[in-house]
Parts: structure tokens; C-alpha cells; sequence
């Protein structure tokens, strides 16, 4: 255990972007909080909580998968080396369980793989909610984390309490930057910890919502009615950390042809539409059914954790509040 | 918009009439949806197909196409026969109510019935919800605009209004959804043929007096120009012998499209300035490279008459330039040089020559979220919403109108009326989103929308071919059978240069404005 005092951050981010790509939280004209390249006096403390996800990071919008010119196919991947700072534990529960889809079983994404192994992560942990839509706790997550992190950081007022979670954590903090903990910091972060814990509003209603929809989920007329709200931006599906379905599509270059990746929605109704025409997710009510049954049924019959950690981003961009907590509410009735 | 868009989260009552919001406008289609569903308010729509808001509505009038002043005259007869009118408001604030009140005395719901199909009780209900709620907002778009009585159909919707007292106040008014991100602005800049900007009029010789003092000319003509539809008249008869087009497409977008192109081609010279080669610009003799939104700066004036400022997000891709530069540099080589150092210098010019704009200064756009003119001076606050206490004119004036049926009716030989519109996944001829894949993907072909009946009679199902066929053309196109649309009315979009709808619409122009009226033809139908 480490701490980092608040006023050496910028000095410490400086020195890690010599020789890695640092991002940080970054407030654009104090509206939208974005990470962002770390530039000097961008960053800004409190840290908040970023509109979009962190899974951008590893997966962005756009990106080329391979390249075919002439008999020559290029597959590029990532290398360049990407310390992250200040993402919250929500979305480091975000990339735990993109990994599984991404980088283990069956299927193991060579583009994500690669930025994956070159990311280092320190998060902070959340002391009290980032923002009114905040329910990781009533999704069963934590507004900490146990393990699965390079280093996480617990606000304790003056400064911050250094965590280690990885061998890469642990080099980072053996850096001047850190400073010896002080002495009684291993009660103060138990007390932080359950000072976090308490300050989480709780909306029950998630836990009895996943048993709902295990049972007997509400019929189709329940989810038209929702729908109708529904105007298929998509927004919901590109914030939401734990969203990796992408569309795949061939380009001309100068030197060539380019495949590219992009995120996609399943909200939208061509994501599911046959060849045939025909579709097997034909109405609003219906993919939004499919929607919030993967993340709140099949995830936790497959994988025992619901595919929603509470971040409450969806809620935030919905333009007409149809996010998973008024979702998650409607289902309770 | 006589009225702003955070004023649609408080109203209490929406007509939506000729205006498919969630398609074309979601984000205000967005602020309808929650006023109805957290906050109750009280759903009108007006449109002959069942658009998705028409599943929120209280009450869906599917009104035949075409036949909107009668179903205006309709909710004005009830509303006046029932004394729901704001009889304040019209002795204090308006003009020619007597003229207004003989007219519509004369449509009694059973007359609005036959004309428009729709039924007396729903036509009472509604003009009950819009006249019996202080906050209600009317608000259309090409549904209403796009008829040979487009400027019929927008004075009757200031009419109904009016009469009752829903002008001047917050979450009322009537407001027509801009298409385009800078429509307004392009009219308030003066692309149009009889004003210059600000709505000046060039026949007002003071007016023309002092843009020759700051722009160090003479002579300047008092006659307006021409419109889009007459300027293409003109090229087809020979008057026209050099075309400038920035930023249009009216190979595909004008009515009677192949009559375009004929006279596009009957040109000497044709200037195409965009920012992709469209097909329009394939007939140009010059075309002049333009940037894109990200690559320049400048500003926009949404629906809203908010004027904000974009910034340049990338460097101009190499070749191109912005519109402005290259206008500069256009007038420069012409023999009258235009000396602007950057946008900022034309905002500088319109700030002192336009007096809606004359506090929309630089200074203050810069890092705000922009004003709403009409904003005249530095200190002025601008305008969420116009007309308060004294209309802009004076007293608002009642132009009663009288019922005048499409150009084109159905008939035996061609027994369908089409209409066409917009999806929300292309914008206008697709020329920018039918280059992005995922778009594409989910609309990639047009498709003729038909009622169900109407399909069992000419044995279709979807995804069935048929010629559709009108007086000017011909196209090929698989049905989709829906009751979105209603029985003998088909529907397709405007979106695919390869399948141009716009080969069949008819060039019949309202006598005003000249807009066509893209929303009403007759075709026939053959399955293939």
C-alpha cells in the first residue's frame, strides 16, 4: 500500500506519457467528460464519471481489421503501449466481462487481445456516486474493487490510498511518485471502503427484476408498450461498457481494399434482418426485449453475473428515458 | 418556430400535423414523447399514414393527403360553433376574424368528413384537446409545406392558432421543424430571391440603399430573382444559359426529376459546388471542391432561430476549401473582391447589416450555446419565443382560405396516390449517409409502402416487385405491406438516385412559395 499525494497526479501522468499514450477523465468545456490524451492542464480533479464507457479504449468506434493489397492481407493490431487513469471500477467491471467475450473461449479478438495486453489500468474507486444514475451496488457490483486492476486509488481527502491488483501495478508503484503509506491507512481504507459502500443509493428492484424475467419475463405487449418511446438511436448500445456487437464492412483505399469494424446496435433493425428479408427481431418491443433479456437473463443464466454493472450510462443518454433503471423499474411494475 | 424546443417539454397539448417527428426531427420528437408519457400531455396527429408518434396519440386524424385546409376549417368550425375560441385574444391581438369566421362557418364536420375521411367525433374531440388547453403547441413540416397549397395549408395552421390565443406564449405557437441544420439560416442570410438577409426586402430602396453603401456598389435590382423550380423552367427554355448550385442535388431531388436533368443539360454552363460527386455534379462543367461541417467554421442557425457557432474540427481535406472561401475567391476573379479574413469577419458584416442579428456577435457565441434571434443589440438576451404581447406585424391577421384539392387525383388509369417522405437512417438524396455502410445496411433500396388490401386485391406480398408508374416515369420496386399507409395511398422515399421517386412526382408548385408538391401524385401499379 502507497499513497499518492492529489497535487503529484499531473507530475506522475506527465512522466508515464513519455514513454506510453496516458488517458484521463477530461471535461470538454465542463459539459461532457471524456477520456481524453493526457495534455497538461487538461485534467482536473474530482474525476467524475465519463459519458462514454472505457471500452473504446480496447474496442474502439471504428477500426481497420485487415488490409488486402494485392495478394498481400495485412492484419494489424495494436502495439502501442496505454496507461489509463481514473476510470471507475464500473467500467474496469465493464472490461472484466468484455475479456471473457473477447479474449478467452472459442473466440479470442486479436485486436482487442493486443491493446488488452498493452493497457495498464488505475482506477478510482468511488467514495461516494459519481452522478444520480449511479446503481452498481443494487447490480451486485461494488463501488470498488477486490481485484482485477493494475492499481486502484481510494480517496482519503488529502490524498490517495495506492492499491496494488498486478505485477505491473506493483512496478508502478515502486516510482517516486508514490509516497510510504501513512501509518493507520489499512483502517482508514476499511473505513473508506464502508463510507463507499453506505453512500450508494440503492434502487432495489434489479435483483427481483432478473428473477422476473427468468420466471415467466413480461410478454410482448409489455415490451411494445415500452417501445414506443423507443427512437432507435442507439445511444444506450454505445455507451454501455459491456455492448461489443459491431457491424463489418469492405472499403476501397488508394492502396486497396480495408475491412473495417464498427460498433453496432441491436436496436437497430438490420442487425437481425436475414438475406431472406426476413426478421426474427421485426419490432421495436421485440429487440428491446432482446436486449435487456441477454444482459439480465441468458448473462446470468450463461455466465452467474448479469451483463449490466450499474454504471447507469444508458440512463444518462437515453433521450427519452428509457434506460436500464427506468427499464428495471417497468419490469418490477 | 414561432417558439423554442425546451418549451416542448411543458406543453400540455401537441397537434402534429405533416410532420413524421421521430423519423425526421428525434430529438424533438424525443422531448413530445416524455411531455406525453411522464407528463401527460395530450397527443394530436395529423397525417394520413400511422406514423409511429400516431401510436402515442389520443387521437390519430388520418386525413386524406392532401386535404389539410379542410381539415384546418374543420377544427376551426368546432372550435368557434363550440365557443372554445380565445375571444380576448382575437378582439385584442388579431385582424379579419369576420372574414375568418364566414369561411369556416362553411365546413361543418359532416362536410370535413367527406372531403377528408375523417370521422366528426374524432375531428370534435380533437378540436377540444387543442383549443381546451392554455399550453399547446401546433407543429408541422413537408406535410404541410409540400402541396400546390403549401402556403394555404401554413396560413391555416397560423389561423387555428390564432384563434385560439396559442401565439406569444411559452409551449405554444406554431412550429414548423427546419429540415436542415442551417435552413434557417440560409433563408435568414438571404438565399432567397426577394429578400436580402434578415428578411430585408430588396424592393424597399432604403433597404437597397444601405447594403450599396457598405458593400460600395450601385445599381442594385429591385425585382426579386427567381426561384429553384423557375430557374430550372428557365434553363429548359433557354432564358437560363449558366447554373452556380452549392450544396443541392436537384437531379434527385427535384419533382419530375428526369424534366431536371433535361434542362440541367440544356445549359451552357453548370457549376456544381459539394462535397461529393453527386449526380448533379456529373453534369457540371466545373465542379468546385467543397469542405465538409468539420472542416470550417462558421455558424449554424437551427430551427430554433438559434445561431451557433461550429468550430473546425480537422483541417480542410487537400483541395477542397470552405464554402465561404471559395465564394470569396469566386467574386474576387468575377472583378469584386471580398476582403473577409475569416467567418468571423462575415459575422462582423451581417451583426451590423441585419438588425435580428445585430447582437449575435462572435464575442458571445463563442462559448455559449448561442442565441435566438431576433437579438438586435449586445445586451439583448435573444428570443426563445416570438409575438409576445404584439404580434411582429402588428395585429396577426386571419387569411381564411378555402379548400383546393391536389394537382393530381387518381383516376382509372392511374388509381393510387403516392406520396413520398423520409426515413431517418438517409438524408435527402443520400448524397453524405448512403456512403456510411451501417445506414446502408439498414436502408438500403426504396421501397413502395402499400395497405394491405390494396396488396391482397393486386396479389402482392412484400417484398413483391412492381412497376410503379406515373404520368412522367416508370420505376421498379419491391412492395412492403404495411398499414402504416392507408388504403389506395402508397409511399416511398426520396433517398436513392438509382430508384428516383422523384421521376414520377409532378412539378405542380404551389403559387407562392413554387414548392412542388412532392406529396401528391397519382400512379398506377403493376405487379412484375
Amino acid at each position: 500500500m502507497k499513497r499518492l499525494r492529489k497535487d503529484r497526479v499531473s507530475a506522475f501522468l506527465r512522466e508515464m506519457n513519455e514513454s506510453e499514450t496516458v488517458l484521463c477523465p477530461c471535461s470538454v468545456d465542463d459539459r461532457d467528460n471524456l477520456l481524453m490524451p493526457f495534455e497538461e492542464g487538461s485534467r482536473r480533479e474530482p474525476v467524475g464519471k465519463t459519458t462514454n464507457s472505457a471500452k473504446g479504449v480496447l474496442f474502439p468506434q471504428k477500426e481497420d481489421i485487415i488490409t488486402f493489397m494485392g495478394d498481400h492481407i495485412s492484419k494489424e493490431t495494436a502495439t502501442d503501449k496505454v496507461l489509463v487513469f481514473g476510470i471507475r471500477p464500473c467500467d474496469m467491471m465493464g472490461i472484466h466481462f468484455t475479456d471473457r467475450f473477447m479474449t478467452r473461449g472459442g473466440f479470442r479478438d486479436p485486436h482487442y487481445s493486443a491493446r488488452r495486453k498493452n493497457l495498464t489500468i488505475i482506477v478510482v474507486a468511488c467514495h461516494e456516486p459519481p452522478s444520480e444514475s449511479c446503481f452498481c451496488l443494487d447490480a451486485e457490483r461494488k463501488p470498488y474493487l477486490d481485484e482485477g486492476f493494475d492499481l486502484q486509488l481510494f480517496d482519503a481527502g488529502d490524498g490517495y490510498i495506492v492499491v496494488p491488483g498486478s505485477s505491473r501495478g506493483e512496478t508502478l508503484m515502486g516510482t517516486h511518485a508514490f509516497e510510504d503509506s501513512h501509518r493507520g491507512d489499512t483502517a482508514k481504507l476499511e473505513e473508506i471502503k464502508k463510507k463507499s459502500l453506505d453512500s450508494q443509493r440503492t434502487r432495489p428492484g434489479f435483483s427481483k427484476a432478473v428473477e422476473r424475467l427468468k420466471r415467466d419475463g413480461p410478454d410482448e405487449a409489455f415490451w411494445e408498450s415500452l417501445a414506443l418511446k423507443c427512437i432507435d438511436c442507439g445511444s444506450c448500445v454505445y455507451v454501455c461498457p459491456t455492448c461489443t456487437c459491431f457491424n463489418v464492412f469492405d472499403r476501397s483505399a488508394e492502396t486497396g481494399f480495408v475491412r473495417t469494424r464498427t460498433w453496432d446496435a441491436c436496436l437497430h433493425a438490420g442487425f437481425t434482418r436475414e438475406t431472406s428479408g426476413h426478421n426474427p427481431r421485426p419490432t421495436f418491443g421485440s429487440r428491446l426485449a432482446r436486449r435487456h433479456e441477454h444482459k439480465l437473463k441468458f448473462d446470468v443464466m450463461n455466465y452467474n453475473e448479469a451483463g449490466c454493472v450499474g454504471c447507469g450510462r444508458c440512463t444518462d443518454a437515453c433521450p427519452v428515458g428509457l434506460g436500464a433503471i427506468e427499464i428495471i423499474e417497468a419490469i418490477n411494475g | 418556430m414561432t417558439n423554442s424546443i425546451a418549451e416542448f417539454e411543458d406543453a400540455e397539448a401537441f397537434l402534429v400535423i405533416g410532420s413524421n417527428t421521430t423519423e425526421q426531427h428525434p430529438l424533438i420528437a424525443s422531448k413530445i414523447i416524455s411531455a406525453v408519457a411522464k407528463k401527460g400531455a395530450q397527443l394530436i396527429v395529423a397525417d394520413p399514414r400511422e406514423i409511429p408518434l400516431a401510436k402515442m396519440a389520443a387521437i390519430h386524424l388520418r386525413h386524406k393527403v392532401g386535404t389539410d385546409v379542410a381539415l384546418l376549417n374543420g377544427l376551426m368550425h368546432i372550435i368557434l360553433k363550440e365557443g372554445l375560441e380565445a375571444r380576448t385574444y382575437i378582439r385584442e391581438r388579431t385582424e379579419n376574424f369576420e372574414e375568418m369566421r364566414s369561411i369556416v362557418s362553411d365546413y361543418p364536420p359532416e362536410k370535413v368528413r367527406e372531403l377528408t375521411g375523417v370521422d366528426s367525433g374524432d375531428l370534435e374531440k380533437a378540436a377540444r384537446i387543442y383549443a381546451g388547453h392554455e399550453k399547446a403547441m401546433l407543429v408541422y413540416a413537408m406535410g404541410i409545406t409540400q402541396h400546390i397549397t403549401g402556403t394555404d395549408n401554413v396560413k391555416s395552421c397560423a389561423n387555428l392558432a390564432m384563434l385560439t390565443g396559442h401565439v406569444g406564449y411559452g409551449s405554444t405557437g406554431v412550429n414548423p421543424l427546419r429540415g436542415q441544420n442551417n435552413v434557417q439560416g440560409a433563408c435568414d442570410m438571404g438565399a432567397l430571391p426577394n429578400v436580402f438577409s434578415g428578411y430585408q426586402s430588396v424592393s424597399d430602396p432604403a433597404i437597397r440603399e444601405k447594403f450599396q453603401a457598405a458593400w460600395h456598389v450601385q445599381g442594385m435590382d429591385e425585382s426579386p430573382g427567381l426561384t429553384v423550380t423557375e430557374m430550372l423552367e428557365g434553363a429548359e427554355a433557354g432564358k437560363i444559359k449558366a447554373l452556380y448550385v452549392l450544396g443541392e442535388n436537384p437531379v434527385v431531388s427535384d419533382p419530375n426529376a428526369k424534366h431536371a436533368a433535361r434542362a440541367l443539360k440544356q445549359l451552357d454552363f453548370l457549376v456544381v459546388q459539394d462535397i461529393f460527386m453527386t449526380e448533379t455534379a456529373r453534369l457540371a462543367n466545373v465542379i468546385l471542391p467543397a469542405s465538409g461541417f468539420a472542416e470550417k467554421t462558421g455558424t449554424f442557425t437551427n430551427t430554433e432561430r438559434r445561431v451557433q457557432l461550429s468550430r473546425e474540427a480537422m483541417a480542410p481535406l487537400e483541395g477542397t476549401k470552405p464554402d465561404w472561401e471559395i465564394i470569396c475567391e469566386l467574386s474576387g476573379r468575377c472583378g469584386y473582391p471580398m476582403d473577409y479574413d475569416s467567418p468571423m469577419g462575415i459575422l462582423d458584416e451581417i451583426n451590423q447589416l441585419t438588425p435580428s442579428y445585430g447582437g449575435i456577435t462572435h464575442e458571445r457565441i463563442k462559448d455559449t450555446w448561442g442565441l435566438s434571434w431576433p437579438c438586435p443589440d449586445k445586451d439583448h438576451p435573444g428570443t426563445p419565443f416570438l409575438h409576445r404581447g404584439r404580434f411582429a406585424r402588428g395585429l396577426g391577421r386571419f387569411e381564411p382560405k378555402e379548400f383546393i384539392p391536389p394537382a393530381e387525383l387518381p383516376d382509372e388509369e392511374y388509381p393510387f396516390v403516392l406520396t413520398t417522405g423520409r426515413i431517418r437512417f438517409h438524408y435527402h438524396t443520400g448524397t453524405m449517409t448512403r456512403r456510411i455502410p451501417l445506414l446502408e445496411r439498414e436502408a438500403p433500396t426504396a421501397v413502395l409502402e402499400m395497405n394491405p388490401a390494396d396488396a391482397r386485391r393486386l396479389r402482392l406480398k412484400n417484398g413483391n416487385m412492381v412497376a410503379v408508374e406515373s404520368r412522367r416515369g416508370e420505376l421498379r420496386m419491391p412492395v412492403a405491406v404495411t398499414t402504416v399507409v392507408p388504403e389506395g395511398v402508397v409511399f416511398s422515399t426520396f433517398h436513392y438516385g438509382e430508384n428516383n421517386i422523384n421521376e414520377l412526382t409532378i412539378g405542380a408548385v404551389d403559387p407562392v412559395s413554387k414548392i412542388p408538391e412532392y406529396k401528391n401524385c397519382a400512379v398506377s401499379i403493376r405487379r412484375l
